[in-house]
């Protein structure tokens, strides 16, 4: 496995805690 | 649709044809065929990968989804990047350094030839009726908002496809499904600008989205656990992993995908692609539903959205009762309107927020009177047509796109709703006929054909999973409960056969015996919980997929078989 995909799983994980948090966010604000 | 419309549409056809059918000469050996010499960059597997999940139901009854539901749907994605991430640390290795051609191909050298022919076999009959659904479902919908019969919607969609898939294998699929994302993303922005213009200029988007949230369309989070509802966290987060595990790690028209890519790190980055715009897209897909919602709040909506039900009713003998009924609509949405401006106004301007808990409840209300009129037209409805199954909301987005947009534009959007269901129907008909040579045909027929013969019998395969999923299509319409039946029978060997993937990756000692001991009890255990239990379709593949790995494991340990090995 090369560095590369080592740094994907890093950002895949902070993009999904991200995309989460964006949803959250878009929810407490438009209820 | 107009002429120029209808043009755009035929335009888009030819061209696919013409650009899969260039392919051909890349496809002249059995590697080709089914996996392009395994030659495919990461950026065209990943978006073949995307292009495959996204099918025409996706932009027609997730549309109207996000209409009916507003976003709650979005939590059934959320476990899909973490899927992606456990699949590329252990399904992808294994399968690439197995130079398999199938998933199931696999499961041999792990276990024994009997799991892996039940395992296809399951796959074949599940996913050829899925197939059916897939040209089906848009083809049902764009009949009645075109005014074309199912079956010339069934060939404009199935012949097509079939066509440059038998002659240009996974080539031609995978390249095709690259332009049609393209397309298909382009229609999805195209459709959400044309939205956000047509509200009106005194609400904004900002006061679109505040109406939608006052009756919970922005709702993306729902933490209730309650194994009965479809879609909360839970059932977003562990039951969809389940999901999409077996999805994407198990199933041909997906597995098939990411075997063509040139190496083990290819295939994992392909899949993160999935992983980290699949959640924006869908956000984007009900985002539309609900700015049509909003949209249909200040131009008057027709009471339902399906004409040729409409028409039925009116000359029907309760022609008065629907009349009446419409009179009342009228009066409604001239209420709810006014309610929404108001709400509007008072989000805008009321700075203490004092005049907003009245204006938020006048709009609760006049919405909630819309939901029960129509309610009661659909009820109606299906009394009148004897469709049972009839769902409006499927007919939103088709009819918003070809009322409301100018003309250049419904032709676009149809088209990218014609390439969204070819760009899966190619994949699935390439993987039923990839196991059906490699899994049957070439295991138990004839082991020691050439390439040349193996390919004619691929695209003959191709060619007669084609026709059966036509075939299927056309009479979808008389076996539409029959349909649903085969699609929930489908959700029974989800979790199954991901269960005896787990086994053979996570069970050192697992053995061929355990493995279908296992999958049988699996299986059980599903229609089990399926029919005592009020539990949703998606927690089905979590029940399957433990009873398979804890009946296979303890199974293997009893009855140790010389097959055994890590």
């Amino acid at each position: 496995m090369t560095s590369d995909v080592r740094k994907h799983y890093v950002r895949i994980v902070v993009v999904w805690v991200l995309s989460l948090a964006a949803l959250y966010a878009l929810q407490q604000y438009f209820s | 649709m107009h002429w120029i419309d209808w043009t755009i549409l035929v335009a888009y056809l030819v061209w696919i044809v013409i650009d899969g059918l260039r392919l051909t000469k890349r496809s002249k050996e059995l590697e080709g065929y089914f996996l392009a010499s395994r030659s495919i960059p990461w950026w065209a597997v990943g978006l073949s990968v995307m292009a495959t999940q996204l099918s025409a139901i996706t932009m027609t009854s997730t549309t109207g989804q996000g209409y009916a539901d507003g976003m709650r749907f979005i939590q059934y994605y959320y476990a899909l990047p973490l899927a992606m991430l456990i699949l590329s640390v252990t399904f992808v290795p294994f399968f690439h350094n197995a130079r398999v051609f199938t998933a199931y191909e696999y499961l041999e050298g792990r276990f024994d030839p009997k799991t892996r022919s039940l395992t296809a076999f399951l796959f074949l009959i599940s996913r050829a009726m899925a197939c059916g659904a897939v040209i089906s479902a848009p083809a049902v919908f764009l009949s009645v908002i075109l005014g074309v019969s199912v079956t010339t919607l069934c060939l404009l969609i199935g012949l097509p496809t079939a066509l440059y898939t038998i002659f240009g294998g996974v080539q031609a699929v995978t390249w095709t499904d690259v332009k049609q994302m393209a397309l298909i993303v382009f229609s999805l922005l195209v459709a959400a600008v044309a939205l956000v213009i047509g509200i009106p200029r005194e609400v904004g988007i900002v006061g679109a989205l505040d109406i939608a949230g006052s009756i919970g369309h922005m709702q993306t989070f729902d933490f209730s656990f309650d194994l009965s509802n479809r879609y909360t966290f839970w059932s977003g987060t562990i039951a969809a992993l389940f999901l999409f595990l077996s999805y994407f790690g198990t199933d041909q028209s997906q597995v098939q995908r990411y075997l063509t890519a040139r190496s083990v790190d290819d295939a994992r980055v392909s899949l993160f692609m999935s992983g980290y715009w699949k959640i924006p897209l869908q956000v984007l897909v009900l985002m539309i539903g609900v700015l049509m919602f909003v949209f249909y709040i200040f131009t008057p909506p027709p009471m339902l959205f399906n004409p040729v039900h409409d028409q039925q009713v009116r000359q029907s003998a309760r022609a008065p009762e629907y009349q009446a009924l419409e009179d009342q609509f009228g009066r409604a949405i001239d209420a709810r309107r006014a309610a929404a401006t108001q709400l509007a106004a008072a989000k805008r301007d009321d700075a203490d927020g004092a005049t907003l808990p009245a204006a938020n409840a006048s709009f609760q209300s006049a919405n909630d009177e819309i939901s029960r009129i129509r309610q009661s037209a659909i009820a109606l409805v299906k009394d009148v047509s004897g469709d049972g199954s009839y769902n409006d909301v499927n007919f939103v987005f088709p009819t918003w796109v070809t009322t409301q947009l100018p003309i250049g534009f419904p032709g676009l959007i149809i088209a990218a709703i014609f390439a969204a269901a070819m760009s899966t129907i190619s994949a699935e008909l390439a993987s039923l006929s990839t196991a059906t040579v490699i899994d049957f045909y070439r295991r138990w027929v004839r082991a020691d054909a050439d390439d040349a013969h193996l390919l004619n019998i691929s695209r003959a395969a191709t060619g007669f999973w084609a026709l059966f999923a036509s075939v299927v299509a056309i009479y979808a319409v008389e076996l539409g409960s029959l349909i649903e039946v085969v699609n929930r029978f489908g959700s029974f060997f989800y979790g199954s056969i991901l269960g005896v993937f787990l086994l053979a990756i996570g069970w050192p000692r697992a053995n061929g015996n355990g493995a279908f001991v296992g999958l049988i009890a699996g299986m059980a255990a599903v229609a089990y919980v399926n029919f005592s239990t009020s539990v949703e379709f998606l927690w089905l593949n979590v029940v399957g997929a433990v009873a398979v790995f804890v009946v296979g494991a303890v199974v293997s340990e009893i009855l140790p078989s010389r097959t055994a090995r890590a």
